[in-house]
């Protein structure tokens, strides 16, 4: 495996050149059956294996990272406020938090904006204590408010999301339109890091994709949000002292200034440094491992210790992984994992948590247990008529 | 912004279901009453010489296009005599060589892996082995002695299963330069099971070969929920058709196969030929009745805890159970999800699931793998 290159995914589909392979199964398709040659976009959870969906995406004009328009026209420099636009932003935040979608001519003034905030935070965005840092959302709405009344409401409280807002959950749209737009309202209150969900090719397997479909007819909404997720930082940085991010370590990545160095505004790629961000996770066996999901790495303490002692670190903060407790200490409290979505796809059983750093770097972990609400979907999950 | 073509799609799908569906009128006729195995002579069903699958009239799909052997193996303490499949590497030059043990669901036979064999041997140039056979009650596999009837529970399919890789490890691999192989168990639903049963009674030597388990296409909870439904979807399901390839096109039209030609080397192997011409289905599900309730209990729990490799490989929709959420969630295996897939993934698609099995084997294969780090002077090894 040739870690060396942090290629953008076009590149890196183009070496692949497995086109003239996929049409062969195309072609022993039966003529009655188009369903194997179609653009449905097979997609599996890891990006290492399935390179083929992409060939088919990306040659379609309306997969193309970019082609949702909402970066044609960046600003020279970041957003600035009007009063008419924090009225407009307040009005949508307040629309949102009730649980309600944003129109999509909406959605794309609301991310044109968000471009010109995020597209000048840096790869590690610098983030001062006092501040709360939380894990994955996974689209529970109603969590997420919940997360908002234990840890205190945005601006009040300053808060750190550490990615995977979208999937799994019912009102990823919801979820997501709400905290770009308080990103967007509050730029210095809140910082949102880039999951491995914030990627286009995740999307179309964990439940995205379809729910924009469902709730606005079409997938403009869709190809906004992650031409916008391009844009959202990698990492961030508290106090020079916790290293903040989704998923975990890279054996490319020795020091805080090499993710300075890295082209982040692409879709996520299938390795490399940046791929190994979002995917990787802590081990309690020693050194690199092959990481069991696929992508990233697995990293053991005393790659955490050293990582800590080279950058100067407390902590290493990261979510990514389901923890029963919603969070859980690893590498000798080197590592700390943080999970934000409780009883998670409303059937695990799981408490969350956050984690709240002060003033003085004292850290208080707030569990809460999943919000009580009228309605709550039930999961149904349709029986498939195989069973053998 | 173009439509969008994943819905034009569904609506598609949505038209040729109900097209689908129009067919089924004139197929109920064709339904027809299938022994119980019990009942059928299995152990003396007409074979071609060479004991293989039905050759046919000359210009018919046959193994030999996807395997380049077919061996009957006869195993008596089990009162089975087994039909079997493989290909061993055309070198052993290569540093390292896989060799994939694929094992079939139920109603279904060794030769739904043919065109993914096929695959994997032309994507790694004939560098690699596999192995596949009928299980008890599929294919052309017979009991030794019909009168002392054959139980079908997991544990008598894990035990074949096991005594199967013993014996084609010991015949034709350990000659071959062992250390440089290593097997990865493949299933396809129940198979997908097997396997993973299979994994921890392996003997040492056996599991220390094993990169992975690799299941296609299967989820405890809902193959749990589906078993409730056999018998509806077996009653819709015709067991007598005029001849092989009606089988086939009826396989097609129903969307239970979406490649050709797969399809075309599959079906037939869970057919038999009557003198009449008819063809009729050899395994009847119905039979295995009162074993289905121990083929996946406890699937999720031990798939997740597996000490080795795992992948799993879905079609459709994602549809994992609890288990295999916090499974996934905790980095604890790999999962892709094929969408355009039917359940029999192999069949439908076999050049890409063919390029996931040989990356995944890449991925984890020791003998292949050096983690390359930038970090200082400091060597750290791969575990």
């Amino acid at each position: 495996m040739d870690m060396d290159l942090d290629v953008p995914m076009h590149d890196a589909i183009e070496d692949q050149q497995l086109g003239p392979t996929l049409d062969e199964d195309r072609e022993t398709n039966s003529a009655d059956n188009s369903a194997g040659s179609t653009n449905a976009g097979n997609v599996g959870q890891t990006p290492g294996s399935l390179e083929i969906d992409e060939v088919e995406d990306l040659h379609d004009p309306d997969f193309k990272p970019g082609s949702s328009g909402i970066a044609d026209q960046k600003s020279a420099k970041p957003l600035e406020l009007t009063n008419s636009t924090i009225d407009q932003l307040d009005k949508w935040i307040e629309y949102l938090s009730k649980c309600q979608v944003l129109s999509e001519e909406e959605v794309a003034r609301l991310c044109k904006m968000a471009v010109d905030v995020l597209q000048f935070e840096e790869n590690v965005q610098p983030i001062n204590v006092p501040v709360t840092i939380c894990g994955d959302v996974h689209g529970q709405f109603h969590d997420l408010i919940e997360l908002f009344k234990i840890g205190g409401p945005c601006p009040d409280t300053n808060y750190l999301f550490m990615g995977d807002y979208v999937d799994r959950g019912y009102y990823s749209v919801e979820t997501v339109s709400l905290l770009v737009a308080m990103k967007v309202r509050y730029p210095r209150r809140i910082t949102i890091l880039r999951g491995n969900h914030e990627s286009r090719q995740i999307t179309q397997v964990y439940g995205f994709y379809d729910e924009c479909l469902r709730k606005y007819g079409s997938a403009t909404v869709w190809k906004m949000f992650t031409d916008l997720f391009d844009y959202f930082p990698i990492t961030a940085l508290v106090d020079n002292k916790i290293f903040c991010l989704h998923g975990g370590l890279s054996p490319m990545v020795e020091t805080v200034d090499q993710v300075r160095e890295l082209n982040r505004i692409q879709e996520v790629p299938h390795e490399g440094p940046m791929c190994d961000l979002l995917w990787s996770d802590p081990d309690d066996r020693g050194g690199w491992g092959i990481s069991p999901r696929g992508a990233g790495f697995t990293f053991g303490q005393d790659i955490s210790e050293q990582f800590n002692h080279t950058n100067d670190l407390s902590l290493i903060a990261r979510a990514h992984q389901l923890v029963m407790e919603g969070y859980a200490w690893s590498h000798q409290q080197n590592v700390v994992t943080i999970f934000s979505a409780p009883n998670y796809c409303y059937r695990c059983g799981n408490q969350a948590a956050i984690m709240e750093v002060d003033e003085n770097h004292n850290r208080q972990f707030l569990q809460y247990e999943p919000s009580v609400r009228p309605g709550e979907p039930t999961v149904s999950r349709k029986t498939p008529d195989y069973f053998l | 912004m173009g439509d969008d073509i994943r819905r034009k799609l569904i609506l598609k799908q949505l038209d040729q279901a109900n097209l689908a569906a129009g067919d089924e009128g004139e197929e109920e006729n064709d339904l027809g009453e299938l022994p119980s195995i019990k009942s059928n002579s299995m152990g003396s069903q007409k074979q071609s010489p060479n004991g293989t699958v039905p050759a046919g009239n000359g210009d018919e799909t046959t193994w030999k296009q996807f395997f380049d052997h077919n061996e009957r193996i006869k195993i008596r303490n089990r009162n089975l005599e087994f039909n079997t499949y493989y290909s061993l590497p055309n070198s052993i030059n290569a540093p390292s060589i896989p060799i994939f043990i694929l094992h079939h669901g139920a109603g279904s036979s060794g030769l739904t892996f043919a065109t993914l064999a096929q695959q994997i041997s032309s994507q790694l140039n004939g560098n690699c082995g596999y192995f596949t056979f009928d299980a008890r009650g599929h294919g052309t596999t017979r009991p030794l002695e019909p009168s002392k009837g054959l139980q079908y529970d997991r544990q008598s399919y894990i035990d074949d299963f096991v005594e199967l890789l013993e014996q084609f490890y010991s015949k034709h691999l350990t000659q071959l330069g062992a250390v440089k192989l290593s097997l990865v168990l493949v299933g396809h639903s129940l198979g997908g099971s097997i396997c993973t049963f299979s994994h921890m009674q392996l003997p040492e030597h056996l599991r220390n070969k094993v990169l992975g388990v690799f299941m296609l296409d299967i989820v405890e909870e809902a193959a749990i929920l589906a078993l409730k439904n056999v018998h509806s979807f077996l009653s819709k399901t015709p067991n007598v058709f005029q001849s092989y390839q009606d089988a086939i096109d009826w396989s097609i039209r129903r969307g239970m196969s979406k490649n050709r030609s797969s399809a075309e080397i599959a079906v037939p192997a869970c057919f038999h030929q009557m003198t009449s011409g008819k063809v009729v289905r050899i395994t009847n599900l119905r039979d295995f009745e009162p074993y289905w309730d121990t083929w996946f209990v406890g699937l999720s729990e031990r798939f997740v805890s597996l000490p080795t490799s795992k992948l799993l490989l879905l079609a459709g929709n994602e549809n994992l159970d609890k288990e295999l959420i916090i499974g996934q969630m905790q980095g604890k295996y790999q999962l892709v999800v094929f969408q355009d897939s039917g359940h029999f993934i192999q069949e439908d698609t076999p050049v890409k699931t063919a390029i996931t099995l040989i990356d995944f084997w890449r991925r984890n294969d020791s003998k292949n793998i050096v983690i390359k780090t930038n970090w200082g002077a400091k060597n750290f090894t791969s575990q």
